[in-house]
């Protein structure tokens, strides 16, 4: 039935039109920050550089206080990883009681989280930062670590519940006989067969926690502990800015993340799918 | 921010349709009441207080201050549904709450056509499908900070749109189109789209690896059309993958903010403004809290009211059986 | 199912390794914050201010030197983003974290405004070396109830700086005096695909220094007290015939071609790249901002600060004040440290400095400046003759105001608002 025929390469040579239009902002990118400062502004914005300029990728490299780059990836890696190890824990038993309860508390407690998923921020940002800042955790690596778990709670007990309402409960069963405890249960047992899950939690948790803004300008403000996009933001300013520089710290700052997900692009589409299956 | 709250929507709408599906062979066995088997309660007591401490108590203090006149410093005082009532009476924010049902509705509407378009075209047949869904969905992984400069450089005066335009004769069409009154807009419905189709995309795929190619094939043999298989086999199967996607994208597309600040900051004169940007606007760039709460508290009430809809449709929807 | 679970369990070697580092890591540096907060002594002291581009800021040059003259004094500084800056100290202030000396606006006319903090009883009063300081006139955007809140720091000149280099480049001679001369420059600039003005009418900033710049010898030359007026329900924006000129000629502007092309969607880089590659001659920006652009730009460029052109019957004025100031804390447990920092940036040797490193003349000492040879020679005799009104944004009550006259200037270039209706704006937005 699907035989590659004519039809087909002409559908494939099509779709990888499609792909080049699609991914031409890139390109757009690359060729403007290897463009000088001269070039960027007297060439065509499509040309690519006459002779690529590596100046502004060892600009961005070498800034430093609050634009530093690297001190920004350093950071960003520890709060998101962090954050995920926190989530998956967090989450996983949350969801695993509400999912496992049959009392009814536990359907109004998964409404809680679902309501809470939906909340705008700009509502509670004030007196959340004043409450953070009265037990100390602003402007601190653990701070952000907690903040952005108790942010994202909602979303990692939500698909650890859905996961562990489709898992039978024969496993658990089976383990109870052999004498295992509860807690050895979860951990031993019922844990490990939900890597499905924990994938799709690490992965759509932690691009938030990666790719989040906002949360680090104010919470991080004045700390010597920037994140990477809080870093990029800092960079790129707006009296001096030109394209190049602009462009050199916004390639630097998608390295990190683009090379992960080409390295391990199967499981990103797949925990973004993962939502959906169960 | 914004797009933290997007993918937390999006996995978390599409985890609750798949719950519902998933629950109810559950919900048709009889419930043993009483204590947990597995487990114990009280596992769930950190994740409850840290949800309830961190949404709940802050939003409810925030939406308390809708009420006041509070300017984000000092002493404030309650004045009752005031706020509300400058919101309707000001043409600005009316105009904010239809920018941001539009590009809600529009970038739905788009991000389905063109996901579909792609998930069909990409299922089965084509050898290099799995390089190209990769390339497709790379830019769902970007921050849409770094993406909205790209495509503030794209559609600048001076930027490769305008050149293009120029080099085709079409010169009198370049326009600064960021700040055109007219297409403003639609910048940032481009900048969405391009973000979320990837997405979109791969939840259709999702879907569609659920058909069965059996099916596809028998009708073929009875002399169905693409058309019509598309119609009435691949389209019924997928229908709760396009529910996902839709909703996940309506109340996605209701709180865009990072693009629109990194594009058009709301400009030209307001043209581009939406709830989440005027809530921003309102409540620390002019220092007034309180009006901006009750903005706030407005788009909180419409999303949960889409997301409450979107509830009574999927379970009122007919199973696949 | 074997296979499953070790994969599993490499899973959770992986998550835990980067957990422990994570909190090792966090650990420290929690333990690093609380002994510079915690430890209170009076000789150590934090100090935010706004940046607006990744170039060393003036603040923290000053505060280096501070520290070199006085060892033993350590000040820790903050520079925060520009167009997030007063959201930032706002909710630091308000969650009481805020550092001890902040850079602050004189007025209530923006987020960071001295008036609303000193209302709200975030800000200390600040002794005599502030007060003396004050521009005459100007009590009101600085002081409650007799107490100074703000030392003011600049005396910014808000006007055009233009490159004559480019204007004789190409065959203007001299900065136009007139409406007509300038008109005449607009067309035979504009004809070579070039632009007398460069204006980033999508940065709010931008676009609001134009129009309040032009209003100085609209509204403010014929009526300096026109804000208090305005105050006390004299006077609409919406019946004022000044503000009605003031945007006309902004509508004037762009129908000559006066600006760039693209102007209304052209951000800051529009003006850095235009008047450093040439292309256009001047612009509406802060005085020491020519500093920075002349960086960018060839050395014949030669930025002078210009006065725009008053209309036929008026007279020549600028907007010149002190738009800059430093606050302290009230919450500050190092204020005697803070306010010897203050003082010493009142001093001559400082506000000299301040001047090399931000362009910007100091308050104090810019009327003994012999001002021959800088940027700043156009102006002096308006100095002298005080024909100059303060930045009337800080005087307007609530940023809202600033805020319609930033997007209504934008709605006058796109075409989207009508000269009546951003002055109904701004009334409303006035408030009574």
């Amino acid at each position: 039935m699907f035989r590659y025929t004519r039809l087909t390469a002409l559908r494939e040579s099509l779709f990888w039109v499609l792909a080049i239009v699609f991914l031409a902002p890139f390109y757009f990118l690359l060729m403007t920050a290897l463009k000088s400062d001269q070039e960027v502004i007297t060439s065509s914005a499509l040309a690519p550089p006459s002779s690529p300029d590596f100046s502004n990728f060892s600009d961005v490299v070498t800034a430093s206080g609050n634009s530093n780059v690297l001190l920004g990836l350093v950071n960003s890696v520890l709060i998101t990883a962090g954050s995920i190890a926190l989530l998956v824990l967090l989450g996983s038993l949350t969801g695993y009681v509400i999912a496992r309860s049959t009392r009814r508390w536990s359907r109004a407690v998964y409404y809680l989280f679902l309501v809470a998923i939906v909340l705008p921020t700009q509502l509670g940002t004030v007196p959340l930062y004043i409450g953070a800042r009265s037990i100390g955790l602003t402007g601190s690596v653990l701070g952000m670590i907690i903040l952005y778990t108790g942010m994202l709670l909602p979303l990692s007990i939500f698909l650890y519940a859905g996961f562990f309402r489709g898992l039978g409960t024969e496993y658990e069963e089976a383990a109870t006989i052999d004498g295992a405890s509860r807690t050895q249960v979860f951990f031993r047992v019922v844990l490990p067969l939900m890597s499905p899950a924990t994938g799709t939690v690490a992965i759509l948790a932690g691009l938030i926690v990666w790719n989040d803004f906002f949360t680090s300008l104010i919470f991080l403000g004045g700390s010597a502990n920037q994140t990477l996009p809080v870093a990029m933001y800092y960079y790129i300013g707006s009296l001096v800015s030109s394209w190049n520089k602009i462009f050199a710290i916004v390639v630097v700052s998608m390295i990190p993340i683009l090379a992960f997900y080409l390295f391990a692009q199967k499981r990103f589409i797949q925990g973004f799918a993962g939502g959906l299956k169960g | 921010m914004s797009r933290t709250l997007e993918t937390k929507t999006e996995a978390v709408l599409a985890r609750e349709l798949g719950a519902d599906r998933g629950r109810r062979p559950i919900g048709g066995r009889p419930r043993r009441a009483g204590l947990l088997k597995f487990g114990y309660w009280w596992w769930a007591l950190p994740g409850i207080l840290f949800v309830i401490a961190i949404h709940y108590v802050s939003t409810g203090v925030g939406g308390f201050f809708a009420f006041t006149d509070w300017t984000g410093i000092g002493a404030f005082e309650w004045i009752g549904f005031d706020n509300f009532v400058a919101i309707f009476q000001d043409p600005s924010k009316v105009g904010a709450l239809v920018n941001t049902l539009f590009l809600a509705f529009a970038s739905v509407i788009l991000s389905t056509v063109v996901g579909m378009g792609l998930a069909l075209g990409l299922n089965r047949g084509l050898k290099s499908r799995y390089v190209l869904r990769v390339l497709f969905f790379m830019p769902v992984v970007l921050s849409p900070l770094a993406v909205s400069y790209i495509w503030k450089f794209i559609f600048d005066f001076n930027g490769p749109i305008n050149v293009v335009l120029r080099a085709l004769g079409l010169g009198e069409f370049a326009k600064a189109w960021v700040a055109d009154p007219v297409w403003a807009i639609w910048t940032i419905l481009i900048v969405i789209v391009w973000q979320n189709t990837g997405f979109a995309m791969v939840i259709y795929l999702a879907g569609l690896a659920a058909v069965p190619v059996e099916m596809e094939e028998a009708a073929a043999i009875d002399g169905a059309g693409v058309w019509q298989r598309f119609w009435h086999i691949v389209l019924p199967s997928i229908r709760p993958a396009v529910a996902i996607a839709t909703t996940l994208g309506l109340v996605n597309g209701l709180r865009v903010f990072d693009q629109i600040m990194a594009l058009t900051g709301g400009g030209p004169a307001s043209a581009t403004e939406t709830l989440a940007t005027q809530v921003y606007k309102e409540s620390f760039a002019l220092g007034n809290f309180g009006y901006g709460a009750a903005l706030a508290l407005l788009l909180t009430v419409i999303i949960l009211v889409f997301a409450v809809v979107q509830q009574r449709v999927t379970q009122g929807r007919p199973e696949e059986n | 199912m074997t296979q499953h679970r070790t994969i599993a369990l490499r899973r959770g070697a992986m998550i835990a390794i980067p957990v422990v580092g994570a909190l090792v890591l966090a650990g420290c540096s929690g333990s690093g914050d609380a002994s510079s907060t915690s430890g209170g002594e009076s000789t150590e002291f934090s100090f935010t201010f706004a940046t607006s581009n990744n170039l060393e800021s003036p603040y923290e040059t000053l505060a280096n030197d501070y520290m070199e003259a006085n060892p033993g004094v350590k000040i820790t500084t903050n520079p925060t983003p520009n167009d997030k800056y007063g959201e930032t100290i706002r909710t630091q202030l308000q969650a009481g974290n805020a550092s001890d000396v902040i850079q602050t606006t004189p007025g209530s006319g923006d987020a960071r405004g001295i008036i609303p903090l000193a209302e709200a009883g975030f800000l200390e009063p600040l002794g005599d070396t502030a007060k003396d300081l004050i521009p005459a006139g100007s009590e009101s955007i600085f002081e409650i109830d007799d107490k100074v809140y703000g030392q003011p720091l600049d005396f910014t000149i808000g006007s055009v700086v233009a490159s004559l280099g480019t204007a004789e480049m190409n065959g203007i001679d001299g900065w136009p005096t007139t409406m007509d001369e300038l008109n005449d420059a607009c067309s035979a600039l504009a004809g070579d695909g070039k632009s007398l003005l460069a204006l980033a009418g999508a940065a709010g900033p931008n676009a609001g220094l134009t129009a309040q710049a032009i209003s100085a010898t609209r509204v403010y030359a014929e009526d300096p007290d026109w804000n208090q007026k305005r105050a006390d329900g004299d006077v609409t924006f919406a019946d004022s015939d000044g503000w009605k000129a003031t945007l006309q000629t902004i509508i004037d502007l762009k129908d000559q071609g006066c600006f760039q092309q693209g102007s209304e969607g052209a951000g800051f880089d529009a003006i850095t790249n235009g008047l450093a590659q040439g292309t256009s001659v001047g612009s509406f920006i802060p005085s020491g901002a020519a500093i920075e652009i002349s960086k960018a730009a060839p050395p014949e460029a030669k930025f002078a600060v210009e006065p725009f052109p008053a209309d036929d019957d008026g007279k020549a004025f600028i907007l010149a004040s002190s738009n800059y100031t430093l606050s302290i804390n009230a919450a500050s447990k190092a204020k005697d440290a803070a306010s010897d920092f203050l003082e010493w940036m009142a001093s001559s040797d400082a506000q000299q400095r301040y001047y090399e490193l931000s362009g910007e003349l100091p308050v104090s000492a810019y009327q003994d400046m012999d001002l021959t040879g800088t940027i700043y020679e156009p102006i002096v005799d308006l100095l002298a003759s005080e024909s100059y009104t303060p930045l009337p944004n800080n005087i307007w009550p609530n940023p809202s105001v600033y805020d319609a006259l930033q997007v209504g200037v934008q709605g006058l270039l796109t075409g989207q608002k009508t000269v009546d209706q951003v002055l109904q704006d701004m009334d409303a937005a006035w408030g009574e």
